[in-house]
């Protein structure tokens, strides 16, 4: 090794030290108090150094006992119980629940509380929707959105309020319609009790607004090229993955299954309206965020329709005023804006039901997590939970 | 992206359904009542069974159960006639093409309240085994990872048991037993024009 300067000799014996660490596998806690986990969810990861192996997600931390507490309540006093489960969305929890009992009781429900219903319903699906269209790119590192597409969600939200009385609270469908609003001289026999004026002309207007903000977001988030380098490719649920664990709702959809439960049940009337249901390619976290962008349309444009043709009559059947349901059994679902919500009522004839299983869409969503975060880095984690967009309140009941 | 087009499809029949899966496994007893397709098979072939039907239908709804008891802690025991003491567990698969859907049920004795798990033919079935285990005490053989998902570690009993009381009702009497006064109203409501 002569004539060869000693400090070229050390570099080249040191880089002859084989870089063998002795590495260990790190379980980390992604705990119930997190900004990203969409509430108190916790994720129980085994990562080597920032690749998951292994995750276990722990939930029950909300676990209100909903099926149990339904076998002491009545009727009309689940319907306001039923709010509660996936307060995001609160007037589209009690749809397959009231029309599940409806339909043991044998009720008919009138066509302009069914309209009223279906436009209730998808002002709730645009507010879910835009809400999640401002938390998703503000936890991606996108700020801007979460102004945007909250203004117009607020207005959404006064409207609702305006005719309900409640903004994430509703309940206001009763067994056989929804409730007369609540109007001037609401004491007084022989008052017409029907929506507070001006509350479709509103609506209508916002529209406009809510078809504006889907375009603001979709100039800011849609093309940016960080956004995309963030969702595309990530988190592919393959469509017989999803069908195997019950994934739902935009989540299946952003899969390539056109499956929609507006277009297949008759839960609402539906199909005297043109729209159509927006299909994703990939099933990556992109799909289902474009999916839930273009389903916002599709609702105002089903809003607008229904302002237009929406029929006078009364806005509840006749219902008898101590409310037994007579023994039988039914399965009733409804497109929730997070997936497929179902009631399974066993009536034994009382006042209460016998059984009340409910089938909520964020907890079946949420089943695939350990199979779909396996092998995923870290910070993938969060957009993978962002685009299934669930609540805790759904997933735990 | 691409779009469907924006007619509805035809609807299937619930009484069709049940009838055709019904023979299609051998089922032991359907039913149709209120739209709902239900088909009743036998615990032995429970896992078997859903081999068969999800080819047909790969959508995997949901599974649960229900105590049918006649002495019952909280709300009413069943009318009619005496029920025997059993387990009902079910689940509700469904296809992603027509929308047909059908619930699996099958009985076991509370004495023996054990079935095979379906985590093998429908992997969603984990979590709501889990859940059912946990709220009634049944057992599903061959499941991995049998522990509580709702309930906190240390719980004890199963809450969904009819059995099982609500302690707070125990303790005081509810003052939401009586319902609430319907607004006087009620039996003249008409709607105006839009």
């Amino acid at each position: 090794m002569t004539g060869i300067d000693p400090r070229v000799a050390m570099f080249h014996s040191e880089t002859q030290v084989s870089v063998e660490l002795q590495t260990e596998d790190m379980t980390l806690n992604l705990g119930p108090q997190h900004p990203s986990t969409h509430g108190v969810l916790r994720l129980i990861a085994k990562v080597d150094g920032e690749r998951v192996e292994e995750i276990e997600p722990v939930i029950g931390y909300m676990h209100r006992g909903y099926e149990k507490l339904a076998e002491v309540r009545t009727y009309p006093q689940i319907t306001a119980l039923v709010n509660r489960i996936d307060w995001v969305s609160g007037f589209a929890n009690e749809i397959a629940f009231v029309t599940a009992a409806e339909r043991l009781m044998g009720l008919e429900v009138p066509e302009r509380a069914q309209y009223v219903r279906l436009i209730l319903t998808e002002m709730t699906r645009i507010s879910s929707h835009l809400l999640f269209l401002s938390s998703y790119p503000l936890e991606l590192g996108a700020a801007t959105p979460l102004m945007f597409a909250l203004r117009d969600r607020e207005r959404i939200m006064d409207l609702i309020e305006g005719v309900t009385g409640g903004r994430f609270h509703p309940n206001f469908n009763r067994l056989g319609g929804v409730k007369p609003a609540a109007g001037g001289g609401s004491t007084q026999k022989k008052v017409v009790q029907d929506l507070p004026a001006g509350f479709l002309e509103d609506t209508r207007v916002a529209m406009a607004g809510v078809y504006k903000v889907c375009d603001e977001i979709d100039g800011l988030i849609t093309g940016n090229e960080i956004f995309a380098e963030r969702t595309k490719g990530i988190g592919v649920i393959p469509a017989d993955k999803a069908m195997e664990y019950g994934v739902s709702g935009p989540n299946l959809r952003g899969s390539g299954v056109g499956f929609d439960l507006r277009k297949v049940e008759d839960y609402l009337p539906y199909d005297l309206f043109d729209w159509q249901v927006p299909i994703g390619i990939d099933g990556d976290c992109f799909d289902r965020y474009v999916v839930r962008m273009e389903e916002i349309r599709q609702s105002a444009s089903i809003i607008e329709q229904a302002i237009d043709s929406i029929p006078s009559g009364p806005l509840r059947a006749k219902a008898p005023r101590i409310i037994k349901i007579p023994q039988g059994e039914i399965y009733v679902r409804a497109e929730n804006p997070k997936g497929e919500m179902g009631y399974h009522i066993v009536s034994e004839g009382g006042r209460e039901p016998y059984r009340l299983k409910i089938r909520s869409a964020s907890y079946s969503n949420l089943s695939i997590l350990p199979w779909l975060l396996e092998g995923v880095l870290l910070p993938d984690i969060i957009a993978i939970l962002g685009s299934l967009d669930f609540v805790l309140g759904d997933v735990d009941r | 992206m691409t779009e469907s087009p924006s007619e509805a499809p035809a609807r299937p029949d619930p009484a069709a359904v049940a009838e055709h899966f019904a023979s299609l496994v051998e089922a032991t007893g359907h039913s149709a009542a209120h739209a709902t397709a239900k088909i009743i098979v036998p615990r032995e072939r429970w896992v078997e069974i859903h081999e068969v039907l999800q080819e047909h239908l790969p959508f995997f709804s949901y599974l649960s159960a229900i105590d049918w008891s006649c002495e019952v802690a909280v709300g009413d025991p069943p009318g009619g006639d005496e029920v025997s003491e059993r387990y009902e567990v079910m689940t509700r698969i469904s296809d992603v093409d027509e929308g047909k859907a059908l619930i699996v049920s099958t009985e076991i004795p509370k004495d023996d309240a054990t079935i095979p798990t379906l985590i093998g033919v429908y992997g969603g079935a984990d979590w709501h085994e889990r859940e059912t285990a946990e709220m009634f005490g049944i057992d599903f053989e061959g499941h991995p990872n049998l522990v509580k998902l709702y309930l906190p570690d240390g719980f004890q009993g199963h809450p969904l048991q009819k059995s099982f009381p609500l302690l707070s009702r125990d303790l005081k009497p509810w003052p939401g037993d009586v319902d609430v006064e319907d607004m006087p109203s009620t039996g003249n409501v008409e709607g105006g024009g839009a």
